[in-house]
């Protein structure tokens, strides 16, 4: 069915009636044509689901039988249910539970990978490897490491004499796990982010700024974190967007129930609760454009920040973050 | 300007072939079965929930019919590869298996065959009421067909049950657990001689009282069940919820606690169907010939199971269900026992499934034996496609009092409140 719109304006635009607009197109045909692949690709499997979504979230629909138009009832649940704002607010907690560490401890990382040491090479992939190593097996790790009665976290806190944390069975211990887990996955990551940011900048201010008597600290805090401006944000940024889509670390950890009390229940796996086990996509599709509009929020409240901080550089990074926010809420449908 | 031209030209070629192209797609609808070839029938099913050998005999002709099996081994999320397949009219397959989730495809019975039609009744005696019972929608068709069942009964630890001072041979063991109060008495005793728990958590023992249970959350015209006074539901619950409360559960909830649970000795016993064993051998095999099976208190119960079905656009809907019939008749069942340990829902596959043969891990015990008698005393009830709409939120509460330590009668209140409310976005309140 697709092939009917894809393959539609050509023939119009060659048609002999419009004359003067089509010259362009006529003459870069071939460029066009290059272009094409990705935009017919996402044509199909981007703006056709994308649409189609919205039309579903005013329906009730169990995904094989006949929809029924419901207006906005799907939205009015939506706003009075529970369930959906205790999974905004996890999304939120955990977000940020993990994203502050985080940004600190790639920083960290990635100005002492920087610095002059040996194995330099072993050292970045080791940082990198978290990011590509299955999330599956990782919750089974995570799980033994963080389970309550037998895990080596709290067998340490009981030889520390300490009290042991219900750490898969408590909220908060649930979202301190989750956290970790994304922290541990995409430190390095960013970390890796930032050293490109950091090998931008000129050797040349740190020799002044040692000529002048600066400590690693001030050097640290006075050029490398300033400069370094434009990747911090965008580093902030692709993590907002990461964390708002959190999805893979609740599921393969807790399971589709978000673990005790739902306490890792968090904005995508509600949707795909609703969409893929209780067989609501009217109501999964509303999740995934009341997340669209929470992400369009940040997007605003990111590209306002930057703008008015940054003149330049962040401008750029604001931008993108704002089209790459879209995309992925998108995407998730 | 002939170079233009002849660009001109092109791009115009261009546009009409795909103008023809997507005409032609659109012209005629894409294939309803997976396979063109109308001798040859599609059977979507996922990894060991079918015996190799048979499906192997199946695809060189299907016994009874002209007809070939093709299979498709579905991984990942298989109730989604096919209601997508039902919602796009498109490469749907002539047969298929489903899981013991059948319920959920009742709202969308039309989809499939009632194989009353077919001529299921001259099969019906061979296989289990109950079983057979389940594959019946709301409104009385039998769309889904018994493959293999998932008959409950109480795994214990012999060597723990006599650390406690309590007799453990199985039949004694059957006699002390009459009821479910007699259990949560068996597992104070466990905790205070021995320190260990009877059960994995408070939801497995909710879960073994319901699946035990005649009734269960609805009636079969959509009645509501659950919320009335001295239900099934609230039964099972007051069980969970007082075990909770005397501390006789692991309360291990993912898999790597119910694992290390298991080997490390901290859980002594479960309620759960014959297809645990193997679980509970790879958990813990240093264990091996201390474990024994007895009697669950009360009536046994099913977990599990699944079934098979024939859509509506299938090819051959006679040579589907003489392939279902052929599939799950009382040899072939063994075959399946035997293959891939899968329990048969045809009582007369029983005597040939080794039911004394004795089991290693079990210390020699005939467990089977014990199986075959539960599979033959589970009730007969009704699932209806909502449970989990309710039972969702109930299993999430009595998480909530066994980890959490929530008052149950809130958590209780909790629950119905979360059912009301989705029932009635459902528009079925």
């Amino acid at each position: 069915m697709a092939a009917t719109t894809l393959a539609a304006p050509a023939p119009t635009q060659a048609g002999p009636s419009i004359r003067k607009k089509p010259t362009s197109i006529r003459r870069f045909w071939p460029q066009y044509l290059a272009i094409s692949p990705f935009y017919l690709l996402f044509l199909v499997f981007g703006l056709v689901p994308i649409v189609f979504s919205l039309y579903i979230s005013f329906h009730d629909w169990d995904g094989v039988g006949p929809m029924k138009y419901v207006g906005l009832q799907q939205y009015t649940y939506l706003l009075n249910d529970p369930r959906f704002w205790n999974a905004v607010e996890n999304t939120f907690i955990i977000w940020f539970m993990s994203t502050v560490p985080m940004v600190f401890f790639a920083l960290l990382l990635a100005f002492l990978l920087h610095q002059s040491i040996r194995f330099k090479g072993f050292y970045r992939v080791a940082y990198f490897l978290p990011n590509v190593t299955s999330m599956v097996a990782m919750a089974i790790v995570f799980g033994s490491v963080f389970s309550d009665s037998f895990g080596l976290v709290n067998s340490a806190l009981t030889a520390l004499h300490l009290d042991a944390i219900p750490w898969l069975s408590s909220d908060w211990g649930i979202k301190t796990t989750i956290s970790v887990m994304v922290i541990w996955r995409f430190t390095g990551y960013n970390a890796i982010i930032f050293l490109a940011g950091l090998q931008a900048i000129s050797p040349d201010l740190y020799d002044a700024a040692r000529v002048d008597g600066a400590g690693l600290w001030r050097t640290f805090s006075r050029i490398t974190v300033p400069l370094l401006r434009p990747v911090i944000l965008f580093v902030v940024i692709t993590s907002t967007i990461g964390g708002l889509g959190l999805f893979t670390e609740p599921q393969v950890l807790l399971t589709e129930s978000g673990g005790p009390n739902e306490a890792g229940m968090t904005i995508v796996l509600y949707q795909y609760n609703q969409a893929f086990t209780q067989f609501d996509f009217g109501y999964g599709s509303a999740i995934g454009w009341a997340l669209f509009v929470i992400a369009g929020l940040f997007a605003v409240i990111n590209w306002r920040l930057v703008r008015e901080r940054n003149s330049l550089a962040g401008n750029v990074g604001g931008r993108t973050g704002l089209l790459r926010g879209r995309r992925k809420n998108r995407g998730n449908h | 300007m002939e170079q233009v031209s002849r660009r001109t030209f092109l791009a115009g070629a261009l546009g009409m072939a795909g103008l023809v192209a997507a005409g032609a797609l659109s012209g005629c609808a894409p294939s309803v079965s997976v396979s063109a070839d109308p001798d040859v029938l599609t059977l979507w099913y996922w990894n060991l929930s079918i015996a190799d050998s048979l499906l192997a005999q199946a695809r060189k002709g299907i016994p009874g019919t002209g007809r070939r099996l093709a299979t498709d081994k579905i991984g990942g999320n298989f109730d989604v590869k096919l209601r997508t397949s039902l919602a796009g009219q498109a490469y749907i397959p002539d047969v298929s298996a489903l899981n013991s989730n059948v319920a959920t495809y009742f709202p969308i019975e039309d989809q499939f065959l009632d194989m009353n039609e077919l001529g299921a009744g001259r099969y019906r005696d061979q296989y289990l009421d109950w079983k057979l019972a389940l594959g019946v929608t709301s409104t009385g068709r039998q769309c889904f067909w018994p493959m293999d069942t998932g008959p409950t009964a109480l795994w214990y630890r012999r060597d723990v049950w006599d650390k406690a001072g309590l007799d453990s041979d199985p039949d004694a063991v059957t006699a002390a657990m009459t009821d479910w109060d007699a259990w949560i008495e068996t597992g104070k005793q466990l905790r205070k001689n021995a320190d260990a728990s009877i059960i994995i958590n408070a939801q497995q023992a909710y879960n073994a009282v319901l699946s035990a249970s005649a009734e269960r959350y609805f009636a079969k015209d959509g009645t509501r069940l659950y919320d009335k006074d001295g239900s099934a539901v609230r039964k099972a619950w007051d069980v969970a919820v007082q075990a909770g409360k005397a501390h006789i559960t692991s309360k291990a909830y993912t898999d790597t606690e119910k694992n290390s649970s298991l080997s490390a000795g901290h859980t002594v016993s479960n309620v759960e169907a014959v297809w645990w064993g193997p679980q509970l051998q790879a958990a813990a095999p240093h264990q091996s010939g201390t474990w024994g099976v007895a009697h669950q208190p009360g009536p046994p119960g099913n977990n599990g199971g699944s079934f098979l079905t024939i859509p509506k656009t299938s090819k051959d809907p006679e040579a589907a269900f003489a392939l279902i019939t052929w599939l799950t008749s009382p040899e072939n069942q063994v075959v399946t026992y035997q293959e891939s340990s899968l329990f048969p829902s045809t009582p007369a596959s029983f005597g040939s499934i080794r039911p004394d043969a004795p089991n290693k891990f079990c210390g020699g015990q005939p467990i089977t034996r014990t199986f075959v008698e539960a599979a033959k005393e589970v009730p007969t009830t009704f699932i209806s496609p909502y449970e989990s709409t309710v039972g969702d939120g109930v299993n999430l509460e009595l998480t909530n009092i066994e980890t959490q330590g929530k008052d149950p009668e809130r958590a209780w209140d909790d629950a119905m409140a979360r059912a009301d409310r989705q029932l009635k976005k459902k528009g079925l309140l």
